[in-house]
């Protein structure tokens, strides 16, 4: 009983050293960790092509950073190509990928292998080799497929402009409010509309040492919201709609031609 | 310059979907094909979904040929009735297809025999147009251009196709057939059009030319008529069940489409029977190429979205 009190009162003491700590981090390091992003909501209209955003905050000075947009992570089902009969590529499956992310865009200070060590960039689920050990691939059977197909999933990915690493792209200025950073993201119009997650990790000596996170989103507004609610509510209006506007169409430009004397 | 898809979801530019609907219309009115084997990859390639792409290129089809069709229907180049009893056929066809394409999918590698199925199939039929229409284009040289469907129509008639009760005379065409011969043909057609997931016109259009012996520019028009209706009966299937109908793509396509079926049918107009047949069967070789090159190389990305063709 005795001992458990000591090291109860050992606990509330280091506990106590910690949160101190904590609390004295801004007084020695300067400045918390913040983060914005502008614009924190990103309208879907017919003339959308991708938006460009500002990541945006304060940090102390001598901290690297990390910054991580993701989404929730999701399963999905790919279809594979392999080899048949020595000779012709076919579609031969699909494979199930488990808990990836739809969008998955990182930034840093520096090099992600000199800020982290390799454990320490898996639990937080820095850079693709963490994602590699994160997202889990079955067949269809259920069955863990080769890990090949990682790296096929990342050249599929990373053509869609969906995941993207770029290190040492993250701006630091130095001024009257502080030290602030800035990150600068071309945004995918390939990325679905939905709520995305911006993450911004400080780093010190080999560890994560506070971190700060916003939101934003991704939706569709005015025409493009309501013919995607349509096509999903009311499909056999929409199917109707599509076929009769298509044949009108079709006809009346027949029709013009005729006028046009476009015979002979 | 971009536009927004609100069910493919993504970006595309605008001229470039337009330039390709006016291309593929093209040739749509030229040979009275839909083109789903061209259009299909080609949206794929710009980022479209394949399951996307495909209905929503039907539905694209649904304009085009409704333009082509009225074209030619001007130029009196729609056999209705022979269109009909295909169509007819072409239903049951489709529906016992999607059946067959289940079984052969639960045995297993059968993607694999389609596929095969399908390469010697185009390739054997664009070979035999080819030759037949060289040929063709020799001994008509000097011959006047209204002689060349009359040119041998007796040869093969008789036997089994004659004795067949119901026989028809199909004016437009100028041909007299059993109806059971196009109902029958048509049924063919659309089995095989289900289970290789192609709309059928490259079928289609030989089989009308050599099988039911029809005058080149009535198999163009009469295709036509009978793809608008196989097309709206995809696009409202695709836009009900499966939510993969893209609106705004579909209007972006068919803004160049509608315009390219009328040039394709002004085009039809000025060309040959035969040259037309000899210029179908070098896009349907060139297509069997493709789809040989796409088979045997590496791709470069191993993983897709499902669907598509």
């Amino acid at each position: 009983m005795k001992r458990t009190l000591i090291n109860f009162s050992r606990y509330l003491a280091v506990t106590a050293v910690v949160l101190l700590g904590i609390a004295s981090l801004p007084v020695s390091a300067a400045q918390t960790l913040t983060c914005s992003v502008t614009p924190d909501s990103i309208p879907i209209t017919f003339t959308y092509h991708g938006a460009q955003l500002a990541i945006t905050g304060q940090s102390a000075s001598t901290d690297d950073l990390v910054v991580t947009i993701t989404s929730e992570p999701v399963d999905v089902a790919l279809k594979y190509k392999e080899k048949v009969g020595g000779l012709v590529w076919m579609k031969k499956g699909s494979l199930e990928f488990r808990d990836a992310p739809r969008i998955y865009l990182l930034q840093s200070t520096a090099e992600l292998s000199r800020l982290l060590s390799g454990a320490e960039l898996n639990k937080h689920l820095l850079g693709y080799d963490a994602l590699r050990g994160h997202i889990r691939i079955e067949d269809s059977a259920g069955k863990p497929a080769d890990g090949k197909w990682f790296d096929e999933y990342l050249k599929f990915k990373k053509q869609e402009k969906v995941y993207n690493i770029q290190e040492g792209t993250v701006v630091r200025q130095h001024g009257v409010e502080g030290n602030t950073y800035k990150v600068d993201v071309a945004w995918p119009y390939q990325a679905p509309p939905g709520t995305y997650t911006v993450n911004v990790l400080a780093v010190r000596d080999g560890k994560v040492v506070d971190r700060a996170s916003t939101h934003f989103e991704v939706k569709s507004t005015g025409m493009v919201a309501a013919l995607s609610k349509m096509a999903f509510d009311q499909a056999g209006l929409y199917g109707i709609m599509a076929v009769v506007i298509a044949l009108i169409a079709g006809l009346a430009v027949g029709a013009i031609f005729k006028k046009g004397g476009g015979s002979h | 310059m971009y536009m927004y898809l609100p069910i493919a979801l993504t970006s595309v530019n605008y001229l470039v979907v337009m330039g390709l609907g006016l291309a593929v219309g093209l040739l749509s009115g030229l040979f009275g094909v839909g083109g789903g084997f061209l259009m299909t990859p080609l949206l794929m390639m710009i980022g479209i979904p394949p399951t996307i792409a495909a209905a929503t290129d039907a539905n694209q089809i649904v304009a085009a040929s409704a333009s082509g069709t009225f074209s030619h229907w001007r130029l009196g180049n729609v056999d209705f009735k022979m269109g009909l009893y295909l169509l007819i056929g072409g239903f049951a066809g489709g529906a016992a297809g999607v059946q067959v394409i289940k079984i052969l999918r639960a045995t297993g590698g059968a993607d694999f025999m389609i596929k095969m199925t399908y390469v010697i199939m185009l390739g054997g039929v664009g070979s035999f147009m080819f030759v037949e229409s060289l040929n063709a284009m020799r001994k008509t040289k000097k011959a006047p251009v209204a002689a060349a469907p009359a040119a041998k129509p007796k040869e093969k008639k008789g036997g089994f196709f004659a004795a067949l009760p119901m026989q028809t005379y199909f004016e437009k065409s100028g041909v007299t057939h059993s109806a059971l011969v196009p109902l029958f043909l048509g049924t063919f057609v659309g089995v095989l059009a289900a289970i290789m997931g192609v709309g059928g016109g490259f079928l289609m259009v030989p089989v009308m030319i050599y099988m039911l012996r029809m005058p080149m520019h009535v198999v163009v028009g009469t295709s036509l008529f009978q793809i608008l209706f196989t097309c709206i009966e995809v696009t409202y299937l695709q836009a009900y069940s499966n939510h993969t109908v893209d609106f705004m793509l579909a209007i972006l396509l068919l803004i160049g489409s509608v315009f390219g079926a009328q040039i394709g049918t002004a085009l039809g107009k000025k060309l040959h029977g035969d040259q037309l047949k000899i210029l179908l069967s070098i896009i349907v070789l060139a297509v069997t190429v493709k789809i040989v090159l796409e088979l045997v190389m590496e791709p470069s990305i191993l993983l897709s979205y499902a669907g598509g063709h």
